[in-house]
């Protein structure tokens, strides 16, 4: 049997100082691997994607939002405020006996209470700390505000997603912080390592709008070799349920188009000149999606990927996240997991985003606001609540 | 005194058989920060990053000024940019000596990545199980579409259709509903970022057990990974998120305002009572604190076209660069939407070092994508040129393997190492 003691960060304590979505995230994939995570919440309130809609149930509290329980599981929770002295003092303590601290603060903003990276290490010498920001840690920009959108806008990554007639487009949801986040988490896992080797830590600044920079992948080299990247239009074709993109014009071999005339009842079409390579499939790919379409309008939409992945083709469907949890795929993978949530229900969660052999990957619902302050404040480190001048704070409205 | 500038993977070594975008990617990140990356290609089947070897007229790749040159597979713009940092070694794996050799870097290397579709490699002979009797402490990153298990093992996919079967096309789009790529293999960079996390995490599992393991990684969960919410919501409520353009559910005003000059934008996210008062001083129209359809989150949600129109009408006349910094020196979150050519001027990414000036002897000179974070002590290396196809034969195969000069041309004459494609 795994036990937890087997995991990869069974022996490392986070301090996640962090609210919002990207370090948040991070901390939850460290958690994943076994970390104990001690997430750090505004008395009252808690993190701000606590009050995050959609809400899971009919009323509002602190404990259903979908996106809180989503990037907050296998973590502890206690209520602290870095600006009050005496808490400041207790998450001190907290950093001074663990190994990763996350925030994600305006830059200068734990320096001015004595929290800085340079503070902290005189406490702990080996420590990594990690700040995760919109901007960075240095820069002209660095006060600067943002969001997933204003990520995506200034790292160049949504100028060219939309339609050429319309605005640029954001990637849907929270994608942008994810992405700030896994890369948080990256950058964490090799400060990791470096230590595990090297011996010592250091601080590890994210800035959002770099992540964007990297995940552009090609309007920058684009530029720079004299083709302007734009909108444009999309290659999806109507299925009786929704969408397909047929997925023959790359990386297809050329005895796959016979196989689709044959298919769709085209015959005809294995020797027209429009269609017999890749490139000329791209070239002509209206006429191309002309022709699918009439095939493909009556077929539901999952059919139809499989049966065209079947010869070999890149074809896609576009799921909905009820698709998603009835996918053959997802369930032969046990990707989903449901975890019963003492406030909600079950609730289905994406599972481990990698496998690693032997090592298993911590699932757990996300903490209650302050449920770990018995625990973590007062048995780990011997105050009251009355001391720290916390109220219990488990849940509420 | 230590020295403190010892890379973070000095020492490491992979062996890199991937391909197109995210396993180059997590393998450009390695190179980055210290680790040697010998790029495995064959001379009939390069990197589909490279192109045609012969590329036509109606060739849709991008080369230097339109410009292909004499050796048009070491000058694309893919391969200039996501290969850098790397060697190039040429092997035929389909043939005996190739693979021979191959399995002999097997045993000299502490990673191998590979992103083919799910049972290449065992068809190859060059499976997991082979490859981990011959090295033990061999980490195997396995990075496929849709995992190393299940019925879909084998499908093949393209960042665009990930974006659709893991969900992200359903809640990227207008208000119209219609789902929409990013037409940017939005998934691979977000992939091959994540790939570089999981193999630290397998490194530490190896300096504790000293063993190495299969990573397996499928490219569909990780873009599902980044809709979470909207899956927890539907188990609950039933609720199928759709498109919202480039709303929030939370936040309001959310959006992208048009601004002077062509195709020019700048985004604006108010998340609170304070920036929304700041924000109404800033575009100078103080009066819009006390309209009701303004005067709380909700209000404002409910009236986001009425909201659009009065932003709209304010930054038109102006600099997307002006509007952001304004807005932002009042406390509100904003920025220009910004181009590839903008990007690479920015003075923020400048001053923070960002971009690598790099000189590739045959695509000129270019400014690169680097890291997605920056580490005090442990800093990246600067870029090497993505490397010419098999420039770093002789090396890889004298320096590592110990052939000789005549086994290495036989090599050569036999057309199981080369630096020309095979047509």
């Amino acid at each position: 049997m795994t036990t937890t003691n087997d995991n990869i960060l069974s022996d490392i304590r986070v301090l996640d100082l962090s609210q919002g979505v990207a370090g948040p995230f991070c901390s939850k994939l460290l958690a994943g691997l076994g970390a104990e995570v001690v997430k750090v919440e505004p008395p009252g309130t808690g993190d701000s994607s606590r009050s995050s809609r959609p809400f899971l149930g009919g009323s509002v509290t602190t404990e259903n939002s979908a996106l809180f329980s989503y990037i907050n599981t296998s973590k502890k929770s206690v209520t602290l405020d870095p600006a009050i002295p005496l808490q400041a003092q207790a998450i001190k303590k907290l950093a001074q006996d663990c190994h990763i601290l996350v925030e994600s603060f305006p830059p200068g903003y734990l320096e001015s209470l004595g929290m800085g990276y340079d503070h902290l290490i005189e406490l702990n010498p080996n420590l990594i700390y990690v700040s995760v920001t919109p901007f960075g840690q240095t820069g002209p920009y660095s006060s600067y505000k943002g969001s997933d959108l204003v990520a995506q806008a200034a790292g160049a990554l949504m100028y060219t997603i939309g339609l050429p007639d319309k605005e640029p487009l954001k990637v849907g949801g929270e994608s942008a912080l994810y992405t700030v986040g896994v890369s948080a988490f990256s950058a964490t896992m090799m400060a990791v390592y470096v230590r595990d080797v090297q011996g010592f830590g250091q601080h590890v600044d994210i800035s959002a709008m770099e992540v964007m920079t990297v995940s552009q992948i090609h309007s920058s080299i684009y530029a720079q070799f004299g083709r302007t990247p734009a909108r444009r239009g999309t290659n999806l074709v109507q299925a009786k349920d929704g969408w397909v993109s047929p997925g023959l014009e790359t990386g297809v071999q050329e005895s796959t188009w016979l196989k689709v005339c044959e298919l769709i009842g085209k015959p005809e079409l294995v020797d027209d000149p429009k269609f017999t390579t890749q490139e000329a499939r791209r070239a002509n790919q209206q006429d191309l999606l002309d022709v699918i379409a009439d095939w493909a309008g009556t077929k539901p939409k999952e059919e139809i990927y499989h049966t065209l992945q079947a010869l070999r083709t890149i074809t896609g469907y576009v799921a909905t996240v009820e698709d998603l949890l009835v996918s053959q795929q997802f369930v032969a993978r046990e990707f989903f997991q449901t975890l019963a949530d003492p406030s909600i229900g079950d609730v289905v969660h994406p599972g481990a985003p990698f496998r690693i052999d032997g090592s298993s990957w911590q699932l757990h619902v996300a903490p209650i606001l302050g449920e770990h302050n018995d625990e973590i404040l007062c048995r780990r480190l011997g105050y009251s609540l009355d001391e720290l001048s916390l109220t219990s704070d488990k849940g509420g409205a | 005194m230590t020295s403190p500038n010892k890379q973070a993977l000095q020492g490491l070594r992979i062996l890199d058989l991937s391909q197109v975008a995210a396993g180059p990617y997590a393998t450009m990140f390695l190179g980055f920060m210290g680790a040697e990356v010998i790029k495995v290609e064959s001379l009939s089947r390069m990197d589909i990053n490279r192109g045609k070897a012969r590329p036509g007229p109606d060739d849709l790749r991008v080369y230097p000024n339109g410009e292909p040159g004499e050796h048009p597979w070491n000058t694309t713009a893919h391969h200039v940019h996501r290969n850098i940092n790397k060697l190039s070694l040429t092997l035929d794996l389909s043939a005996e000596r190739g693979k021979e050799l191959f399995l002999e870097l097997v045993k000299a290397c502490d990673v191998l990545v590979e992103n083919y579709r799910g049972s290449v490699m065992d068809r190859l002979g060059l499976g997991y199980d082979v490859v981990s009797k011959l090295n033990p402490r061999l980490i195997y990153l396995k990075i496929s579409s849709q995992g190393a298990t299940g019925p879909e093992s084998n499908y093949g996919s393209l960042g665009s259709t990930l974006e659709q079967t893991a969900g992200l096309a359903s809640i990227t789009g207008y208000d119209d509903g219609l789902p929409l790529m990013t037409n940017l293999v939005y998934p691979d960079p977000v992939v091959g970022i994540l790939s570089f996390g999981a193999l630290m995490a397998a490194l530490r599992r190896r300096l504790k057990t000293g063993t190495g393991c299969l990573v397996d990684l499928s490219q569909r969960e990780v873009t599902t990974m980044l809709l979470g919410e909207a899956i927890l919501d539907f188990s609950v409520t039933g609720r199928i998120a759709g498109t919202m353009t480039n709303r929030h559910r939370d936040m309001a005003p959310h959006g992208v305002y048009q601004c002077s000059g062509e195709d020019m934008w700048v985004s604006i996210s108010v998340s609170s009572e304070d920036e929304w008062i700041a924000l109404c001083l800033a575009i100078g129209q103080p009066v819009l604190t006390s309209d009701r359809r303004f005067g709380s989150m909700e209000a404002r949600l409910n009236n986001q076209e009425a909201l659009d129109a009065i932003i709209s009408s304010w930054t038109e006349t102006q600099d997307h660069y002006q509007v952001m910094h304004l807005l932002q020196s009042q406390g509100i979150a904003a920025a220009s939407v910004v181009k590839g050519s903008e990007v690479i001027e920015d003075p923020h990414l400048e001053s923070r070092g960002f971009w690598d000036v790099v000189e590739h002897p045959e695509a000129g000179t270019y400014k690169q994508v680097t890291t997605p974070w920056l580490l005090s002590k442990s800093q990246r290396g600067r870029s090497t040129p993505a490397p010419g196809l098999g420039e770093h034969n002789n090396l890889v195969l004298s320096g590592i393997l110990g052939l000789t000069q005549s086994e290495i041309d036989t090599l050569e004459a036999d057309g199981i190492i080369g630096d020309t494609p095979k047509e």
